[in-house]
């Protein structure tokens, strides 16, 4: 087993694997740009090393630097957690010419399901049921006139390297195509270092179901069960169940094969999603193939007891799966909704700044995924997910107002969260009955609205508030108080180069 | 007592007196009994017409964070100017801002265009969302304040029109 390794990411992912770390008694290094240098993360790792400026291509995408700190501080294997450099089969590609072990798979496996146009290629050859649309990047706007043309409007732009939702716009004309792509080129090579995008068919109303699986360095395969991602904004995912409403134990054999069958073509190895739609007939196509640990990745823990990121450092230090498929069942019901810094009364604008204070919500069932302190300033340049929220219950009705409580008991001040609406969305009676799919928000906007019932008692809140000034400076106190506590363990030591 | 806060552009004014143990408060006409107020670490508790209610709030400079129950309200004072918004124009003005702070990624016009309303003048980009800054009215592009990739700041002039 590793002794020592580098997270090479930032906020609650960091975190989760430096728990996993811990508990498995492996050394982290943790790698922070400048604006990252106040970060909770930073808190959990035994090291601290500052990689560059806070623009993402100079710290978490900057491949040297991030190889150099690994070969200084003598780590054994690198976690790359999600986004970033997670799917770049360069970085890789670089580990392995290091010594360094990448936990993930490997540079080939990477290159072959991290470009989603050679993934469609393998997912066809082994007979799995694909989208219509390109199976080379497209270079001329001609060629993707060409497709559009072929497989009908509306069609969807996404980044070959794409994922999470970045680089992917949906044109309904020649005009829009030509719009999206040049969108989705610059997002691509913003996000992913990397331009190239194809197009595909864009289905309606399709729901997002992906198999968890994961596969060791001796053939060995297993799939924990599906995830229902339905629930997205702008293609980001934001609430996420498992099981999913509409599976048959019959489908999810066949889903869950299919996975199995496309994971073992790649010859990938470690723990990755395979991703489907499913159209209103139950018809399912494979969509993408995700090499990494994915944000939801706790509900599918909740749910098998099974722990995947304890699983990818196993896997990636040689050893044997010993987990059976039979041994794999789902166990109740859980939830997950991200909680991110954007304001959902004003156009999911995005909301960095200042930390007043936070409340976390606590009690059976319920895990916060979670990377933000009260008096911590977000900063600007990266993703604004926050933190998440993951519970667990016995039926999904359960799940769901269990869901509900914790949103109320969840409590961030200071910067606009969307934790409103993910409660709204949560809310509405077309949620219970598990009518879900990838347009579910559009189609639900007038009931996902604000409503501020509560003004009165806010108004109420703020007269009183007003009136114990000199009480409230304490309370300010307090929170000054425990922002300075996770200073008081940091800075064992840190190098700076870059 | 009177305060007066800002609310999504509305102004709520709060009466405040206190009779005996307990607080009388007046919103829009509406009285309210508030009793057993009490005020502890990042909350405040009291009892109004017979209700229980627990809360969290924080302050930071002028502005007031309240969330009840997954309700979320940040009041600002009432004399605060009213700041311009970019994107969706509430208000028709010459002058386009970024209602976020992030990069200038592209200014697609320059200077002696002329753009129609909805044209897009300039793209920022903040926690990898890319926000387009559209024109509310018909113009000329009088003034460009900033290049591709600067930083800009939130409610700062980027492009101005003339009309």
């Amino acid at each position: 087993m590793f002794k020592k390794i580098l997270i090479a990411n930032r906020g609650e992912i960091a975190i989760r694997v430096a728990r996993a770390c811990k508990e498995m008694g492996i050394k982290t290094v943790g790698v922070y740009s400048t604006a990252d240098k106040e970060s909770l993360y930073l808190r959990y790792c035994d090291e601290a090393v500052c990689i560059g400026d806070p623009a993402p291509l100079s710290s978490y995408l900057n491949i040297p630097v991030i190889i150099d700190s690994a070969k200084k501080t003598g780590v054994e294997a690198v976690h790359p957690g999600y986004g970033f450099l997670a799917e770049n089969p360069t970085f890789a590609k670089a580990c392995e010419e290091n010594s360094i072990i990448f936990i993930g798979p490997s540079a080939k496996a990477l290159a072959l399901v991290g470009d989603k146009v050679a993934s469609r290629i393998t997912a066809k050859k082994i007979g799995a049921p694909i989208i219509p649309g390109m199976e080379i990047s497209g270079r001329e706007i001609k060629d993707f006139l060409n497709m559009a043309k072929q497989v009908g409007y509306p069609v969807i732009v996404k980044a070959a390297l794409g994922g999470g939702g970045k680089g992917m716009h949906i044109a309904k004309d020649d005009k829009e195509l030509k719009e999206s792509i040049e969108m989705s080129r610059r997002e691509a090579k913003s996000a992913f270092g990397d331009e190239s995008v194809y197009i595909e068919k864009y289905l309606e109303k399709p729901r997002h179901i992906e198999f968890q699986v994961l596969r060791d360095k001796h053939g060995n395969v297993v799939h924990l069960c599906e995830r229902e991602c339905s629930i997205q904004r702008r293609h980001q995912k934001i609430i996420e169940e498992t099981p999913s409403p509409v599976l048959t134990s019959q489908l999810r054999e066949k889903m869950g094969d299919t996975a199995k069958k496309i994971i073992t073509a790649a010859e990938y190895v470690n723990a990755g999603t395979v991703e489907f739609l499913m159209d209103q007939n139950k018809n399912f196509y494979f969509l993408e193939v995700n090499a990494r640990v994915q944000v939801e990745h706790p509900i599918t823990e909740m749910v098998t007891g099974i722990d995947i990121v304890k699983r990818q450092i196993l896997i990636a230090s040689g050893e044997k799966l010993d987990i059976k498929q039979g041994d794999v069942f789902q166990r109740g019901h859980a939830i997950e909704a991200r909680i991110y810094a954007e304001d959902p009364d004003n156009n999911f604008l995005p909301s960095p700044g200042k930390i007043l204070f936070v409340q976390e919500p606590q009690g059976p069932g319920i895990r916060v995924d979670s990377g933000i302190y009260s008096g911590w300033n977000v900063p600007a340049h990266y993703d604004p997910i926050l933190s998440k929220l993951i519970v667990w219950s016995e039926s999904r009705l359960d799940t769901i107002a269990r869901t509900i409580q914790a949103l109320n008991n969840y409590v961030i001040l200071g910067i606009k969260t969307n934790i409103p609406f993910l409660k709204r969305i949560i809310e509405t009676p077309q949620f219970s009955k598990g009518e879900l799919h990838t347009h579910f928000i559009d189609e639900n906007l007038s009931s996902l609205l604000p409503k501020h019932e509560n003004i009165n008692v806010a108004l109420i809140t703020a007269a009183l508030q007003s009136l114990n000034k000199k009480q409230v400076s304490i309370t300010e106190e307090r929170i000054s108080l425990s922002e300075t506590n996770p200073w008081l363990e940091i800075g064992k030591w840190e190098i700076c180069f870059h | 007592m009177e305060i007066k806060v800002n609310f999504l552009n509305k102004t709520y004014k709060i009466i405040l007196e206190k009779e005996g143990d307990f607080y009388k408060i007046i919103i829009n006409e509406k009285k309210y009994e508030v009793s057993d107020f009490t005020i502890c670490a990042g909350g405040i508790s009291f009892r109004v017409n017979g209700n229980f209610f627990s809360i969290n709030y924080a302050e930071d400079k002028d502005k007031k964070f309240i969330a009840v129950d997954g309700e979320y309200y940040v009041f600002e004072p009432e004399k605060m100017e009213k700041k311009k918004t970019g994107t969706v124009a509430t208000e028709k003005s010459n002058i386009v801002v970024s209602p976020m702070p992030g990069l200038l990624v592209k200014v697609p016009v320059k200077i002696g265009d002329k753009v129609q309303t909805g044209t897009t003048l300039a793209i920022v980009e903040a926690m990898k969302m890319q926000n387009e800054l559209r024109t509310p009215i018909d113009g000329v592009v009088k003034k460009i304040n900033y290049k591709e990739g600067e930083q800009v700041d939130a409610f700062v002039p980027i492009v101005e029109l003339e009309t």
